[in-house]
Parts: C-alpha cells; sequence; structure tokens
C-alpha cells in the first residue's frame, strides 16, 4: 500500500468549534486553536483537561462531535483515518514497542506497509539510530526488553521519523521516564527538533518541560482552552489564576535560563540618544528637557557609549564633545539569556545596558528592573 | 501376541486421526476467537460453550455420536473436535485480548489497519497462550482417539481394548506405549512450530 503524501509541509493546522462529549462530561469544549507550520506546540493542563483528547483528535484516534479540524484546509473527516495517521509520526509515554520484533523491525515497520523495498529499510534504520544516538550494529537486532527505558523512548523517536512525516504527535513521550533522563532527553530532543524542523504536538503535564521545548504553550483546563501564547507571555501575562498557577509565576526565577533578553528589557525610546557632537552644555539642557539620567551617545547609527548626568556635571570643559566623553557599556543581543546578560552586567559593575539588534537600538536592559519583573 | 503389521497399522490411523482433527480445529478455533475479540455476545457463548463441554466426560462426549453420526472416522472426529477444538479458541482468545493495550493503541496511532494489527501485532503476541492451548487439545485429543476406537474409528484403542478383554498385557502394552509416545510427539511438535514461528522465541 504505497501512499501519496497528503502533506509535504504543515501550513496550519485548525481547531474549529471542538467539542467532545462523553456522557453528560465534556471532554473538550468549544475548542478553537490554530497550530502554525514548523512551531512546537505545548499543550497542557491538570488531567482531565481534555489534551490528550485535542491531540488524539488530529489522528481521528478520537472522533469530535462537532466543529472540525482541518490540516492544511484539509478536514480530517475527508480522510481515511489509516491514510491520514501515516502522514503523522506519533510517540507515546507507554513508547508501545512491538515486544516480538527487533528494534529494527520496530522501526521499519512503517516503511514496510508503505511498500519500500528491503534494502532502503535497513538503510533508512540505520541512519535513524544513527541519528538517535544509539549504534545500530548493536542495536538493530535487539529486542525492545533489553533496552533500558531511555534506549527505548529514543527508539520510540526514531520510529516515529520512519517515512519523515511533515507532523509528529507526541502524548507525554517522556513522562515515563525519571527526571535525570527526561532532562537530558528533552535536551537531546531539542536538537533533534530543531534538525528536522517539523511541526509538532506535544502534550505534557511538566511546565518546565513546556518552557523550555514549547515554542507555544496552549493551556487547557476542564476541556476549554485557557490560554495560549510564547513562554514568556504566558509567564508575564498569565490570562487567569490557573495560568500563573501553572507557570508558578510566583517563582519566575526558576524559569531564568529559558528567558531571553528581549523578555526582560525595556523599551528603547529615540529621546535616549545623543549625537556625539553635541556639546556638555547643550547635552545637559536637552537632558534635563527629556528627563534623562543617562544617554547612549552615537555617530550616526555608530554606538559610542553611554554619558550620565553626573558625569557631564563634573565635567569642567563645557565646550568638550560627547564623543569623548562617553563610556564604552555593555551590549547584548534580544536572544541572549537574561542569566548570562546579568551575570555580565554584575561583572563590570554597570546596572545599565543597551540591546542592540543587530546594529539598531531595541531596547534598554536595567539589571534591578529585570530583578524586580524576575520577583 | 500382536504382529508389528498390525501396531503399525493402528499407529498410523491414530496419528491421521489425530491430525485431521487437531489441523479442522485449529482452522475453526483461530477465526473463532477473533470473531469473538469484535462480538461481546460471541465472547460470551464461546466461553460459556467451553467450560461447559470441558465439565463433560469425553467418554460420554464420544458415546453421544452415536445416535447422532452413527460410528466410522467421521463421527469419531467431531467426538474429539467437541473438546479440542475449546482449549484452542479460549486459549487463542485470551490471547489475542491480553495483548497490551498500549501496543495496540499504538499500532492504531501509526496507522495500521485493523487486519494488519490483527496479523503483525495480535496474533504474534498471542502465539504462547495460543501454542499452548493447542498442546493440550493435542494431549487431549490424542487421548480421546483411544476411546473413539468404540465407535469404529480404529487406531490404537482398538489394540488397547483387545488387551483389555483378554486380559493380556502384552497386546494392551502394544496399544499403550505407542500412545503414550504419540502424546510426547504430538507435544514435541508443536513446541517445534511454536520456535519456528515466533520471533525471538527466548527473547520475548
Amino acid at each position: 500500500m504505497q501512499n501519496r503524501r497528503l502533506f509535504d509541509r504543515i501550513e496550519s493546522i485548525k481547531f474549529k468549534g471542538i467539542t467532545k462529549k462523553y456522557g453528560p462530561v465534556y471532554a473538550v469544549k468549544d475548542l478553537d486553536l490554530e497550530v502554525r507550520g514548523g512551531e512546537l506546540l505545548i499543550l497542557i493542563g491538570p488531567s482531565g483537561s481534555g489534551k490528550t483528547t485535542a491531540l488524539r483528535m488530529m489522528n481521528r484516534m478520537i472522533d469530535q462531535d462537532t466543529g472540525s479540524v482541518t490540516i492544511n484546509g484539509l478536514d480530517t473527516r475527508d480522510v481515511d483515518p489509516v491514510r491520514l495517521r501515516r502522514n503523522m509520526g506519533y510517540v507515546i509515554q507507554n513508547i508501545g514497542l512491538f515486544p516480538h520484533m527487533t528494534i529494527g523491525e520496530n522501526i521499519g515497520l512503517v516503511p514496510k506497509l508503505e511498500g519500500w523495498d528491503k534494502k532502503k529499510i535497513h538503510q533508512r534504520v540505520s541512519n535513524l539510530l544513527d541519528f538517535v544516538s544509539l549504534p545500530p550494529d548493536i542495536f538493530m537486532k535487539r529486542y525492545p526488553r533489553q533496552l533500558s527505558g531511555g534506549q527505548q523512548q529514543r527508539v520510540g523517536l526514531a520510529r516515529a521519523m520512519a517515512t519523515d512525516p511533515p507532523l509528529f504527535l507526541m502524548d507525554e513521550p517522556f513522562g515515563a521516564l525519571d527526571p535525570i533522563l527526561r532532562k537530558q532527553l528533552q535536551k537531546e530532543f531539542l536538537k533533534i527538533k530543531n534538525e528536522i524542523n517539523r511541526t509538532i504536538i506535544f502534550v505534557t503535564h511538566d511546565i518546565e518541560e513546556a518552557l523550555v521545548l514549547g515554542d507555544r504553550i496552549a493551556i487547557m483546563d476542564q476541556g476549554q482552552l485557557v490560554q495560549v501564547g510564547p513562554p514568556e507571555e504566558l509567564i508575564f501575562n498569565p490570562a487567569s489564576e490557573l495560568v500563573s498557577d501553572i507557570v508558578d509565576n510566583q517563582r519566575k526565577y526558576k524559569h531564568m535560563d529559558t528567558l531571553k533578553v528581549k523578555d526582560l528589557m525595556s523599551a528603547y525610546e529615540d529621546k535616549y540618544a545623543l549625537d556625539g557632537k553635541t556639546e556638555v552644555c547643550d547635552a545637559v539642557e536637552e537632558m534635563t528637557k527629556r528627563d534623562l539620567e543617562t544617554a547612549f551617545v552615537f555617530d550616526g547609527h555608530e554606538l559610542l557609549g553611554q554619558v550620565t548626568m553626573v558625569d557631564l556635571m563634573k565635567c569642567r570643559v563645557k565646550a568638550q564633545k560627547l564623543a569623548d566623553l562617553a563610556r564604552p557599556m555593555k551590549t547584548f543581543q534580544p536572544l541572549d539569556s537574561v542569566a548570562f546578560a546579568l551575570s555580565e552586567m554584575k561583572k563590570s559593575g554597570e546596572y545599565i545596558a543597551i540591546v542592540m539588534d543587530p546594529n539598531k537600538p531595541a531596547g534598554i536592559l536595567v539589571s534591578d528592573e529585570v530583578l524586580l519583573k524576575l520577583i | 501376541m500382536v504382529g508389528l503389521e498390525i501396531i503399525l497399522e493402528a499407529t498410523w490411523e491414530h496419528i491421521i486421526l489425530v491430525y485431521t482433527t487437531l489441523s479442522i480445529s485449529i482452522a475453526i478455533s483461530i477465526p473463532l476467537a477473533f470473531a469473538s475479540l469484535y462480538s461481546r455476545k460471541l465472547e460470551f457463548v464461546v466461553m460459556k460453550f467451553a467450560n461447559l463441554v470441558q465439565a463433560v466426560p469425553s467418554f460420554a462426549v464420544v458415546a453421544i455420536m452415536v445416535p447422532l453420526l452413527g460410528i466410522g472416522f467421521t463421527p469419531a472426529v467431531v467426538a474429539i473436535m467437541l473438546r479440542a477444538l475449546l482449549p484452542i479458541v479460549k486459549n487463542t482468545f485470551i490471547g489475542l485480548k491480553n495483548v497490551d493495550p498500549s501496543i495496540i493503541d499504538y499500532a492504531q496511532g501509526m496507522g495500521m489497519s485493523q487486519w494488519q494489527i490483527n496479523t503483525y501485532i495480535r496474533l504474534p503476541n498471542a502465539y504462547p497462550a495460543m501454542f499452548a492451548g493447542i498442546k493440550f487439545a493435542g494431549i487431549l485429543a490424542n487421548s480421546i482417539a483411544v476411546l473413539t476406537a468404540f465407535i469404529g474409528s480404529g487406531g490404537l484403542g482398538e489394540i488397547i481394548f483387545q488387551g483389555l478383554i483378554g486380559y493380556n498385557t502384552s497386546t494392551l502394552l502394544a496399544g499403550a506405549i505407542p500412545a503414550i509416545l504419540l502424546a510426547i510427539m504430538i507435544d514435541r511438535s508443536f513446541s517445534a512450530l511454536e520456535k519456528k514461528v515466533t520471533p525471538g522465541y527466548r527473547k520475548i
């Protein structure tokens, strides 16, 4: 059964008015959600929130009562479920490796069902085992029971990638692993994710995992979507108490390593800039007028450094140009980590830094303000 | 004293009887076990019937064939089948049913059809239980095949009964010893088949 691909790339997946009831209980209620092509979207929420139900509607393991799921505009109900699923990589918490098949047979099963020839399957399986850091000559002929939990889950990932599908559905793939192993696999998965650059829907109940892996996070509760957005939005602008409980923003510092400079910088305004050719006298007057304590000195587009009101007041030669007085200052990129930036600033004893993107000022990082936001 | 030729002939008849019955039983049982997976009603009926027939003495099952089907090879096959069918159905069904649900869930999620799930996943995972049932049924069939000599099936039972009636120990043993050896052979032959069809036999 050799199937033509339903889609080579995911442009978008749209849930529209999805409802699913089990008896009187809503598993999912009026769900509207769009998954963007190429992103890793996390579905998170307490148990019974409908996150897994939502995931399983994508491959029609569960059919909704009302509403529609469309992938690139194609209604999933118009496609044979078996064919639909062949276009998606599937990874589940229990891994579900087939105990009576070798690792090689497990990974090569879908290609075999798709009618690939033996040589091509063998080649593909070898490559995938290499990709998930399991030497093929050792692992190909082993049975799942002979592997550790972490190795099994790597095989699970490799198997989902067998036919290089454009979409991955992952249902708590690291949920059954111990915490340290989970962290390691998350790190590796992040690498894999960046390499394969596919659309991934990822269900988890672990907010740390969500913040580390997710491009966007959708928080669900009692079958309803509560908020969806990038990690920093959920941390700094939680839509409800539940969201702040889940992202645990009472202790935001926990998420320091996931935060970027751009998440915590203050907006840059033109009023902070002074020209290098300005004389000190005029600069004092100008800064007073603009209510500035610190100004950034530019020569055209080139950043020369900073001057403070105190520096200028101490200056005896009023005719001196700012270009000569400007002290060098720290500059960061928007995607630098906040932790890195703060430690750099602490080292040089500065409390203010400018964020350049890449040659244009994009924001200002003030250490005290950053800390305030984190508390 | 019974001639060697007669013993060999009786043994051959016995083997034919046992393996014919087993083959038909297996051919009926496996589809029936799969069907029971999809119908709770059928599952209920099959399981009830299995337990009931198990409780009826074998000799009664053989005897009841005479008014229904008369005597000869066919009634003997039917009588043995009644007893042999059900251990196979029951064990196969349990084997198919008890496959780890997360495996079946995954198989569906990765895009396998029902037919593929049944042939690639369920059946191989049910082999241990299924073959246990077949071996049990084989030994059962072998012993009932001795009894069916009474209704004209031929086989080793004839020699054994001759020995019993005539108080002739050597005649009795000439029938009984091949029957015992056959029981062992049946068990071994299906173990060998199991080993052959089960992938990674010792590893799972």
